[in-house]
């Protein structure tokens, strides 16, 4: 997908170079970021070993394994997760989200052949995967993500996420014990879904990234976004009616329990034009303020681009 | 205004069907009808064609200024106007690149838009789903009228991802350090890195 032209780049000051690593801006961190300094040295950690040895590794992974035994071991590692969702649902008390996926979990483990085929989602049983951690039950309780977090090869996360990870992943070691507290079964799990989540996401990944100017804050703002807006469902505020896999419980306590969509959250933020809301109070003037004769005057002079 | 209530009683089958007819609705439409369009041209029309077809689409289905302004943000007010104008012109560039970029390639993929429109103070949310191979994609666009037309002014992937929002917090850390001058220096090799 990268177009060939790419040779624009030696006009621009070498701030300016591509692979996005942008000067740490020397103010302080962006607001639910407090460990910004932290994390983007983490993620230029991150950014090199994903260059030299993870994407690498994923997509010979996509390569050499044929498509139906990535599926089938996606299925797999996935399909065991269904108990940890199960558990979630049970704990913010959806008892029909967590009876579906018991369900889910039968049929799969069953007529999909240990898992590795997803027949629960097809026409018949429409029972699709619905994420779901103890990352999502905090947050559905009114717990804050807390300080973002981004960690190499674990990706963006924050505090509240990434300890409700690290605690869902105990839960099958824990009350089943072997083999899912081995070693021998933990290392191959982690690499396999980890080469194969990699290469799934490669595509949008590199759209993503590739159009930011600051890939790390864009990274940021997605994550933070999207799980907002994963916890927002959860709790029955989405006005998201249309597709399939919504929140439809109404016994959640504390929801929204009118039955009418509320307002999209999508038009929530009022969004006023800067160039209207003119900062000076006395005059309505529609125009921008054109005041400031000397912009530059504001940071260090722009570097000389071109 | 006791006597607008049996009048809008008369008109609410008309309401209906003026809903089925939205201008932001067709807004939508037209941008949704230009991607597939250059979706099913395909590599074959090149980045350049891609470009020359999805521009005029963007041009009439965007508010490409008040976005540029909206991302900014209110440090926008203490850029001087030749600035602001490149900014806009950059911003412009960088939307159009990335969408002819993005969409180069059509396998099945469809836009359903849905039927009614909500609004909010002034502002207009349509909501469609993207369906192609994987799962369907929930992409709604926020519209606010301008000179009589009603075009895009956000764009929500899932629902809760705003690309002004993602924007805002791409384009700070530039902003902060490099002011306008910077930041239209990026937006035109982020325009130009795509080879458009």
């Amino acid at each position: 997908m990268p177009a060939p032209g790419e040779a624009a780049q030696p006009r621009l000051a070498p701030t300016v170079a591509a692979g996005g690593a942008l000067p740490a801006p020397s103010l302080r961190h962006a607001p639910g970021d407090p460990l910004e300094n932290f994390n983007r040295r983490m993620f230029k950690v991150h950014q090199s070993l994903d260059r030299h040895i993870l994407r690498p590794a994923a997509m010979g992974y996509r390569d050499a394994v044929p498509k139906p035994v990535r599926s089938g071991l996606r299925h797999f590692f996935s399909n065991l997760g269904e108990p940890i969702v199960f558990a979630n649902f049970v704990l913010q008390v959806k008892p029909k989200s967590a009876i579906r996926t018991v369900v889910r979990f039968l049929i799969n483990s069953t007529i999909g052949l240990g898992g590795t085929i997803d027949v629960a989602k097809g026409k018949a049983f429409e029972l699709p995967h619905k994420p779901n951690g103890l990352g999502d039950t905090l947050g559905f309780y009114g717990v804050k993500p807390g300080p973002y977090l981004f960690l190499p090869l674990l990706g963006p996360s924050d505090l509240r996420d990434f300890v409700g990870g690290q605690a869902d992943g105990l839960l099958l070691p824990l009350a089943v014990g072997a083999p899912f507290d081995r070693l021998e079964y933990q290392i191959p799990k982690a690499v396999l879904t980890g080469l194969d989540l990699r290469a799934e996401v490669d595509a949008d990944l590199h759209a993503l990234l590739d159009s930011a100017l600051d890939p790390y804050a864009t990274l940021r703002s997605v994550y933070l976004q999207d799980r907002a807006g994963e916890i927002a469902e959860l709790k029955g505020k989405s006005a998201n009616t249309e597709l399939p896999g919504d929140s439809e419980e109404p016994e959640v306590p504390g929801a929204a329990t009118s039955p009418s969509p509320p307002a999209a959250p999508e038009l929530q933020d009022p969004l006023a034009d800067p160039a209207v809301s003119s900062p000076k109070p006395g005059e309505a003037a529609p125009e921008p303020v054109k005041a400031d004769p000397v912009p530059s005057a504001k940071g260090p002079a722009a570097p000389a681009q071109r | 205004m006791r006597y607008l209530l049996p009048l809008a009683a008369l008109l609410a089958p008309v309401a209906v069907a003026a809903q089925v007819a939205d201008p932001a609705r067709a807004t939508v439409q037209a941008l949704d009808d230009g991607l597939l369009a250059i979706m099913k041209a395909g590599k074959a029309a090149g980045v350049a064609g891609r470009t020359a077809r999805i521009a005029p689409v963007v041009d009439r289905a965007f508010d490409i200024p008040l976005m540029t302004r909206l991302v900014v943000g209110p440090s926008w007010n203490g850029i001087d106007p030749g600035d602001q104008t490149a900014l806009v012109a950059a911003f412009r560039r960088m939307t159009i690149a990335q969408y002819a970029k993005n969409f180069d390639s059509w396998s099945g993929e469809s836009f359903t838009i849905a039927p009614q429109v909500e609004s909010r103070s002034g502002d207009k949310l349509v909501r469609t789903t993207l369906t192609g191979s994987g799962a369907p994609v929930a992409i709604s666009y926020r519209l606010r009228q301008s000179g009589g037309q009603w075009k895009i002014i956000d764009v929500f992937y899932k629902n809760s991802i705003s690309q002004l929002a993602t924007r805002r917090a791409d384009f700070a850390a530039v902003l902060a350090s490099g002011g306008a001058k910077a930041l239209i220096a990026h937006l035109e090799q982020l325009a130009s890195k795509t080879g458009a």
